[in-house]
């Protein structure tokens, strides 16, 4: 392929970006303030994407859909921290038992989808909108408003984290939780709303997700879980700005190896590219004091 | 019948192998610390190497399978080989993943490793024959006994057994040994470990390919048996059954997780099926997966330690075969929070 | 490292010379397990276990009615679906259990097979993974009495469970496509669903008629999808046009570059088949990106899932529009189909819903034929054992000479009581199995709702673009 097609696909790795940004920033800042490995965030993102799902079919716009979707997310991650994860962290379930805890979640909650939903495939009532080409880019409106969308929940995240004392606080219960108690600062608070941030990007990432794929079904967003981890680790796992560059680079090596090697091999392409970056610096490109969750 | 008797060495041949396997998981969580999530890649590999040291030349069976390495090596030359490659792969895969790294990052990137692994090979056609698997593969010794008798059948029970003695001798000889003592310092706390002089990247590794030599050997048993392999057999997923037999039956203890391998992955999976055909199709199937998510978690919060709880071990280890019973662990069930040595640090 | 580490490959005899020796003394005396006290333990578990598991085989053990002469039992007869309920491949199972459920009760309403009153349905969940179908599929056995037939398996378990059934005479219609069943050696496997490989061909010609000379061959990596891209691809290029193919992941959140390699082509149609998810995002963002093309789609694609996930994509009115898909040719009019029809209403709320998705369903109605074959066989044989019903299944679908012809159980049975010779004709239309049991049939290229004919195409019509 010729370089024609270079500029089109950095455009879909913008996109790809965009929504890998939206979940992985959304699972490292909660896995940076909590150190709990949620491998049910995927099947969360597919419970808000079938939240959005019903109230498109009820007449709700797309936006009402996402705002469902981000509701549900930050609702349903706060309630599965409170009723279900922090009741085993007291019990003394340890590090390796909480990684199985979260996966028989995820396990779960796909079930209960498939149970509730049936076997088949469902897709939202809504227009792409108009191609536009800017600067020799391909998108319809649908995927400007999904880097928009990206754009502005990475600005907020970042300015909470470096502008507010409740990111500073978040940022010490990250990196040290003992110390940020004794420093009278209410972790537990901060853990909850870490998982009300993380909820929120996640469902958002789930109505995003769908919008993009068009058709989805119960298993979709386990599907992505994977590349999720993998923009987290390449960033540095628990710092908000990593992840973002994190997804920025998976998105653009997806779509480039894509449009040169072959699509086949492009997922490879991309976990080969974190498999190089972690022989080189094990804990992800944007290093620092480990657990941090970094503005 | 006849019928029954397919079933049940059916079930005891996957009996076989799944309790080699939650041993070699048991030896690297369990005992190791290691967060072995790609666990089922290793099963596999060796699978499939197993098989295409049995298939002969892909051009055989008309060619309609693409692989490499095609031969035809007797029994029980492939089981060995497929056990071999798949340490081989766990050397590769251990010294990027459990370098330096900590231990719930190991756990992603064996997730991301796993999951590269199922891509290449369904990408990869001419690897292992892509998404299609392989078929066909010869059933050992078949010119021996006919392979379509029930007597076969129970000579594969018998032989997967054997295996299994052979490798339950040499995970003994792992967990009771000084070395499993080091290893079990090391789950238990990484630093401590570190500083009386334990190298715990070397540690780590060894146990983690150690137990990727039984997986692959599993695998070899499991496809030489059932004759047909593909990537749709081994999700990532399909670890957390693993691990959900290793919680229920005990971690830790050999023979604690070998019953969980009895109750869970044969035991539980089997009797879910006699269940009634209700509501619409497949909402029973949908219910299956529920109810083993439940399974872990209903075992993590009320027995966390499993039926068989790891024998606590102070200062001498106690005799080996003692009843890992009365009061060793009493916190197995009911008083959870009665052993600190399990304790993490809950926030 | 401390010592009492095992070597890895004590006690396994690796060495060549050694091999001769292997073979024959599998068990080396050196490693048994002794000197453990643990042993005791071990032993108790072991035989705990064996215990356990014997009581589970047994307790779901009955006995097949193996009885050979004359069939005078009166006990329930079981059908059974094996295909995937859970995971990706989920839809697979559902929409065999909406063929099985009106044979079924249709069955029953007729008076059952000989004196067996009772026949019904039963499911077994593959998992769309071999390792997990090999024990659902021995479980199924063990544990069914009146076993008549299984529908399935499916691609994802077929290689592994094949044999399986075979060796318990079960007749078995597998609902895939992979080439390796298209002369397989097993006496029970039946398939009356179109081989992948000639769906693709009668694609090729499809696209070779329209007087398409660039297309494009888009096909997910399922195994499946993999079966029909190679003859599609050789098909067309055979009869004279340029096609590009490309082999896609599936489930991907986009394949923006795929297509914009695919469209620098320019491709007058393409090519497809892949899961619906897959579709309907490569299909929605082909349309972005390029402009709705025709699509020629498959067996595999005329599929009430697909279109309705590739109908949300690009809206319903342009997949009525350009929307073709190859697939065995199956009748939507005339009196099978009216049977089937009316069959299926009988169970309407039984199946999944909604149920008009099943009416023009060509895997539905294949199993539904299915039942019927197994059942008519059967009761010509006048025996419920599937060892001596077995060659029937292929008398009865062939035509043979003063044969009445029917497509319904019912008239089947009645047609038999009064002594005459039966030849099935079914939903799918007439079945004519080869000597590896397999129909191939004709072909029809149909419209978006699964159905309506455009054109079809007999065997060796297709066989041209080979």
């Amino acid at each position: 392929m010729t370089a024609s097609i270079f500029i089109p696909s950095v455009g879909f790795g913008l996109v790809t970006a965009s929504i890998l940004a939206l979940a992985a920033v959304g699972f490292t800042l909660q896995f940076g303030v909590t150190n709990i490995l949620n491998l049910a965030y995927g099947d969360l993102m597919t419970a808000a994407a079938y939240i959005g799902y019903v109230v498109n079919r009820h007449g709700g716009s797309i936006a009402l859909s996402l705002l469902a979707g981000a509701a549900f997310g930050a609702l349903s991650a706060f309630l599965l921290n409170r009723l279900v994860y922090t009741p085993f962290l007291r019990r003394g379930t340890k590090l390796f038992g909480m990684v199985i805890v979260t996966l028989s979640v995820g396990v779960i909650i796909q079930n209960t989808l498939l149970a509730i939903g049936g076997a088949t495939f469902f897709t939202y009532n809504f227009s792409v909108g108009s191609a536009v080409h800017p600067l020799g880019f391909v998108f319809n409106t649908s995927q400007l408003m999904i880097i928009g969308l990206a754009v502005a929940a990475m600005i907020v995240v970042q300015l909470l984290l470096t502008q507010t004392r409740l990111g500073k606080a978040m940022r010490a219960t990250a990196a040290n939780p003992g110390l940020a108690q004794a420093s009278g600062i209410a972790t537990d608070r901060v853990v909850d709303i870490a998982w009300l941030l993380s909820g929120l990007l996640c469902g958002l990432a789930g109505v995003v997700l769908v919008l993009n794929t068009t058709a989805f079904q119960s298993t979709t967003g386990s599907g992505f879980l994977v590349i999720i981890i993998a923009a987290a680790m390449l960033g540095g796992v628990g710092r908000a700005t990593g992840a973002m560059v994190g997804a920025l680079v998976l998105g653009l090596v997806t779509e480039i190896s894509a449009a040169y090697i072959s699509p086949s091999y492009k997922e490879i392409f991309a976990f080969g590219v974190l498999v190089i970056v972690l022989l080189v610096r094990p804990t992800g490109i944007f290093t620092g004091a480990q657990r941090e969750v970094a503005g | 019948m006849n019928a029954t008797a397919y079933y049940l060495t059916t079930l005891l041949v996957y009996l076989g192998v799944d309790i080699m396997a939650v041993w070699a998981l048991n030896l690297q969580y369990g005992i190791g610390g290691v967060y072995n999530f790609a666990f089922v890649l290793f099963q596999a590999f060796g699978a499939y190497i197993a098989a295409v040291l049995t298939l002969g030349s892909s051009s055989g069976n008309g060619g309609f399978q693409n692989y490499i390495l095609g031969a035809t090596l007797p029994f029980p030359l492939p089981i060995i080989a497929a056990g071999l490659a798949s340490g081989l792969l766990a050397v590769v895969v251990g010294l990027v993943a459990l370098r330096k790294l900590r231990t719930d990052y190991q756990a992603m990137v064996m997730l991301v490793i796993s999951v590269i692994a199922t891509l290449t090979v369904t990408n990869d056609t001419g690897l292992f024959n892509g998404p299609a698997g392989l078929s066909l593969i010869p059933q050992p010794l078949s010119n021996v006994v006919n392979p379509s008798s029930v007597g076969y059948q129970w000579f594969y029970v018998g032989i997967t057994f054997v295996i299994c003695a052979i490798v339950y001798v040499f995970v003994h000889r792992v967990t009771s040994s000084p070395l499993g003592r080091a290893l079990r310092a090391t789950r238990d706390n990484e630093a401590a470990a570190e500083a009386l002089g334990k190298d715990v990247v070397r540690l780590r590794l060894f146990v983690f390919v150690f137990g990727n030599v039984i997986a692959g050997i599993s695998g070899a048993v499991l496809v030489q048996f059932i004759g047909a392999w593909s990537p749709g057999s081994w999700m990532y997923v399909e670890t957390l059954v693993f691990l959900t037999a290793i919680i229920v039956g005990g971690t830790g203890n050999n023979l604690g997780v070998m019953l969980g391998a009895l109750l869970v992955p044969v035991g539980f999976n089997e009797a879910t099926r006699y269940l009634p055909q209700i509501g619409r199709p497949g909402l029973i199937d949908a219910l299956q997966w529920i109810v083993i998510g439940m399974l872990g978690l209903v075992f993590l919060w009320f027995w966390p330690q499993g039926i068989i709880p790891e024998r606590r071990r102070r200062f001498a280890p106690t005799p080996p075969g003692t009843a890992p019973v009365s009061g060793s662990a009493g916190s197995g069930s009911g008083a959870p929070l009665a052993d600190p040595t399990v304790l993490g640090e809950p926030r | 490292m401390n010592a009492g580490i095992p070597s890895k490959d004590r006690g396994f005899p690796t060495g060549e010379g050694e091999r001769a020796r292997v073979r024959l003394a599998v068990r080396r005396p050196s490693v048994t397990v002794r000197n453990y006290t643990n042993k005791r333990a071990g032993t108790v578990i072991t035989a705990l276990a064996s215990a356990a598991v014997i009581a589970l085989a047994g307790c779901g053990s009955s006995s097949k009615t193996a009885a050979t002469g004359p069939d005078t039992g009166t006990g329930p007869l079981t059908f059974a679906v094996f295909n995937p309920f859970s995971g990706p491949d989920a839809s697979f199972g559902p929409e065999q259990v909406a063929g099985c459920l009106p044979a079924a009760a249709a069955i029953q309403a007729a008076g059952g097979i000989l004196d067996h009153k009772q026949v019904s349905c039963k499911s077994a969940d593959t998992r769309g993974d071999p390792a997990d179908a090999v024990p659902a599929a021995e479980q199924l056995i063990a544990s069914t009495s009146g076993f008549m037939g299984v529908l399935g398996p499916g691609s994802d378990e077929a290689s592994a469970t094949v044999p399986l059934f075979d060796r318990a005479h079960i007749p078995m219609f597998g609902d895939t496509g992979q080439k390796v069943f298209d002369k397989s050696s097993f006496n029970y496997f039946y398939r009356i669903t179109a081989p992948d490989d000639a769906v693709g061909y009668a694609m090729a010609l499809y696209a070779h008629q329209k007087g398409y000379s660039h297309v494009a061959g888009v096909f997910g990596n399922d195994i499946s999808s993999q079966g029909t891209a190679p003859t599609a691809a050789a098909g067309f290029r055979h009869l004279g046009g340029t096609i590009v193919t490309q082999s896609i992941p599936l489930d991907q959140s986009s394949y923006r570059t795929e297509i914009e390699q695919v469209i620098g082509s320019h491709p007058q149609a393409i090519m497809t088949e892949a899961d619906p998810q897959t579709s309907g995002t490569y299909m929605a963002e082909l349309r972005q990106l390029y402009k709705v093309i025709p699509i020629i789609g498959t067996n595999g694609t005329n599929q009430p899932p697909w279109f309705k996930a590739v109908g949300g994509a690009i809206g319903q009115a342009n997949l009525a529009t350009y929307y073709a898909g190859a697939q065995p040719y199956a009748p939507v009019t005339g009196a099978p189909y009216q049977e089937w029809r009316k069959e299926l209403a009988v169970v309407a709320g039984k199946v999944s819903q909604p149920v008009t998705q099943w009416e023009q369903d060509s895997y539905a109605m294949a199993a539904w034929d299915s039942i019927n074959l197994i059942a008519l066989a059967a009761q010509e044989a006048k025996s419920t054992n599937p060892a001596v019903f077995n060659p029937d299944i292929v008398r009865i679908a062939g035509p043979t000479p003063g044969a009445t012809v029917v497509h319904s159980f019912a008239e089947g049975k009645q047609a038999l009581a009064a002594g005459k010779k039966i030849q099935y004709v079914g939903a799918v239309g007439a079945i004519t199995f080869d000597q590896y049991r397999n129909s191939p049939g004709q072909f029809e290229i149909v419209k978006s709702d699964g159905h309506t004919p455009i054109v079809t195409y007999t065997a060796n019509q297709v066989a041209a673009a080979r």
